[in-house]
């Protein structure tokens, strides 16, 4: 870059730092409001693993066995026996009314039966309105209740003199040992967290982008002025958008420290991949909030077209709901999206220490993102300044 | 009544008359109806891929990779030698478990001894791992309960008497609600309350902020025609769209509205005093856009309202979806009444009390200032 030419991008710089200036509510949104959403979301999912869910029992046995039962539920670490309730219809009210999450039913003359060999049902309902939370106290009631038949099983079998001593080794023949890769204790901080707060400072990386544009492009005369100023322009985008490329950049890092620093969360892949892909992924969506402000023309409609865009990305990126079960629409729209490819590579290199060469496909995918977001925008602009000129001409 | 009627018109009018609140407070929504379901459509996962590693290489261990890929969850889709190779397929997300049935696994099974199986999770991916830790738990429990009963009766018992001891007590799981266990059923219907929320909020904002002050009837038939035109909106996404996205939808209309009317008051007063703090209606736009995956984590939809920190959910209670959301889930996808969800409504109702009765203060104090 010659002398005179980076004149132009500094001067570029200068004046949207001073724009940014004038706004202290801009100033805000650059850096400290991401980073107080993302403490937010860190201080709800601050427990990592959700412990002691309330469920209500329904014990219509009440014998020492049925009071069993309810004991080694209630010692799970995922549930809470919160209430005991004489009827079942007082159980499902206590469920629709969010009080709790499942009902255990155990049956009338349970022991009775169990003793004698016809395997009484006891009956979790769970609300699978809820459907992870319903899904863990579901598992963990199935498990105590397995545990306790496993015991009443060992105990049949110590006293029946019949049987070989060793037989109690058998009550579970084929145990699988779970061996959740990457995230032993199947924590929310790593597996949800880690990737909500890029979720939503893509959601301000974009519509800082989109603000910045079509401010210029609403403003009268705004856009040749920004492009006089910038020599090109190239200049002039690189300019206007660099101070935002950086201070999202020192934002997401900044993030990433509270995640590793205070929830002690591993890193486990290769660094200078995670800071090329946060790189890579400001640039691309600063890329298309450029894009979607110089379309619309207007701030207004550019915050829209962001939210529309941004808004819902999470769910289209495959970490709450997998891409390998979406249609093809969904399949070809978060890939179009910077959030999917950044979360992938994230996934690869903080939680999954992938290989190298496994990762920079995605990687690939990310810049190709941003070159095409830079050339649609860069072309916009070219149109645009072309039309400004024959307006003032 | 017939001029404050016409207000009600005209504030309608002037809302489809300016583009940007038309696409917010319309056209928005319908882009959501259509788009936002989308990713989740498929509801359930099956069939996740998985390799498997046979070391033992035997009849009950070729049996039991048969039941493996037999299984609604998983599918067998690749067959490797060692450990190392499996995951290589996993890192580049061809396969997302790994089963390893270790040697010996026949002759110890046969010889009455413990015969474990190791199950590799993806636990970067928490819907796909537990459809693959559940197959693979059931497939071990079944097969294991099926040698036990071949053990037993071979010590000489008979067949009830070996059952009983398999299975003392049977444990049933029945699901209430959402009984295929759908994603999209889970979390759209929880969404779109949040989507009106925010879209009346930013509608407001684009309307009213930086707006020269109107006159109190004006300001009263603005808030009226705004929730006369997003209790359709919840009639569409609650009503409508369930059924056309085949989502569970058992809500009586009338419960639904006795919470839908405090929700859009409380929301729209909400609306207006915002829209007297803001600086400017980017602000407030940009404001909104960025709180809605925060807020949606808060209502205890997708992470237990158990699990986070009392002082946080009290504050959070001061926005109307944190509370409203999960109220509509129960009356409109658990089919709950009006009593069961009454704590909700009054809620609803003291928010739209305080939230008015702030928006009042704050115009009142924008016109003296005028």
């Amino acid at each position: 870059m010659s002398s005179q030419t980076a004149t132009g991008f500094f001067h570029i710089i200068r004046r949207e730092l001073s724009q940014i200036a004038e706004r202290p509510g801009l100033a805000f949104m650059l850096g400290p409001f991401p980073l107080l959403a993302m403490l937010l979301l860190a201080v709800v999912f601050a427990p990592g693993v959700p412990t002691n869910l309330p469920v209500a029992v329904v014990d219509q046995d009440g014998t020492s066995l049925s009071r069993q039962v309810v004991r080694m539920v209630d010692a799970t670490s995922d549930v809470d026996v919160a209430k005991r309730v004489p009827t079942l219809a007082e159980g499902k009210d206590a469920l629709i009314s969010g009080e709790v999450y499942a009902v255990i039913l155990i049956p009338d003359n349970m022991e009775r039966d169990l003793l004698a060999g016809r395997s009484p049902e006891l009956v979790t309902l769970y609300n699978n309105q809820l459907l992870s939370i319903g899904g863990i106290v579901a598992r963990a009631s199935t498990r105590a209740i397995g545990t306790f038949g496993s015991a009443v099983s060992a105990q049949i079998l110590l006293s029946n003199g019949t049987l070989r001593e060793d037989a109690l080794n058998e009550i579970v023949p084929v145990p699988v040992q779970q061996n959740p890769l990457f995230n032993p204790a199947l924590d929310y901080v790593q597996f949800l967290l880690s990737a909500l707060g890029p979720a939503v400072i893509q959601i301000f990386i974009t519509a800082s982008a989109a603000l910045s544009l079509s401010r210029e492009a609403q403003r009268e005369g705004g856009f040749r002025e920004m492009l006089a100023l910038g020599g090109s322009p190239l200049r002039s985008l690189l300019g206007k958008l660099a101070p935002y490329a950086f201070a999202y950049f020192v934002t997401l890092l900044a993030a990433d420290a509270v995640l590793f620093g205070v929830f002690d969360m591993p890193f486990n892949g290769n660094f200078t991949l995670h800071l090329l892909n946060t790189f890579m992924f400001v640039c691309s969506c600063l890329c298309l909030g450029g894009f979607f402000g110089v379309l619309a023309g207007e701030t207004i409609g550019a915050l829209g077209f962001t939210g529309i865009v941004t808004g819902p990305a999470f769910g289209f990126s495959g970490i709450s709901f997998p891409r390998i079960t979406m249609n093809g629409f969904s399949w070809v729209w978060g890939a179009l999206l910077p959030l999917t490819p950044y979360l992938q590579l994230r996934t690869d290199q903080v939680l999954r220490g992938a290989p190298i060469d496994i990762s920079l496909p995605t990687l690939g995918w990310l810049s190709a993102q941003a070159v095409i977001y830079g050339l649609l925008l860069w072309g916009l602009v070219l149109l645009s300044g072309k039309r400004a000129e024959e307006v003032s001409s | 009544m017939m001029r404050f009627f016409a207000d009600v018109i005209d504030a309608l009018k002037d809302l489809f008359a300016n583009k940007s609140a038309r696409m917010t407070m319309v056209v928005s929504i319908l882009i959501y109806a259509c788009m936002y379901p989308q990713p989740y459509v498929g509801e359930i996962v099956r069939d996740v891929p998985m390799a498997i590693i046979d070391q033992d290489g035997s009849t009950a261990s070729r049996e039991l990779t048969r039941r493996l890929d037999a299984t609604d969850g998983i599918k067998l889709t690749a067959v490797t030698s060692t450990l190392p190779e499996a995951e290589r397929l996993f890192y580049e997300r061809k396969v997302h478990g790994i089963v390893l049935i270790p040697t010996n696994f026949e002759r110890d099974l046969l010889r009455g001894r413990f015969s474990p199986i190791a199950a590799y999770g993806d636990g970067s991916y928490f819907v796909l791992y537990n459809s693959f830790a559940t197959a693979v738990s059931t497939v071990a429990r079944n097969v294991g309960s099926e040698v036990r009963f071949a053990r037993l009766t071979a010590l000489g018992l008979d067949e009830g008497t070996a059952n009983t001891l398999i299975a003392p007590v049977t444990s049933v799981t029945v699901p209430l609600f959402n009984p295929t266990g759908g994603y999209a059923s889970y979390i759209v219907p929880a969404a779109f309350v949040l989507i009106i929320q925010q879209t009346l909020l930013m509608g407001i904002s684009i309307i009213h902020a930086g707006q020269r002050s109107l006159g109190a009837r004006k300001i009263f038939a603005a808030a009226v025609a705004y929730i006369g035109l997003y209790t359709v909106w919840v009639g569409v996404t609650q009503l409508l769209l369930p059924k056309v996205y085949g989502l569970p939808q058992l809500g009586d209309p009338l419960v639904l509205l006795a919470l839908t009317l405090p929700f859009l008051i409380a929301v729209t007063a909400f609306g207006f005093a915002l829209s007297q703090v803001v600086p400017t209606r980017e602000a407030a736009i940009f404001f909104l856009v960025v709180q809605g995956i925060p807020l949606f984590f808060m209502t205890g939809i997708a992470w237990p309202i158990e699990s986070i920190l009392e002082p946080i959910r009290t504050i959070a209670l001061a926005i109307p979806s944190t509370s409203a959301i999960p109220a509509f889930v129960r009356v409109d996808q658990m089919g709950a009444s009006l009593s069961q969800v009454l704590p909700s409504v009054a809620l609803q109702m003291a928010l739209a009390v305080g939230y008015s009765l702030l928006a009042y203060l704050l115009l009142q104090q924008r016109r003296v200032q005028a």
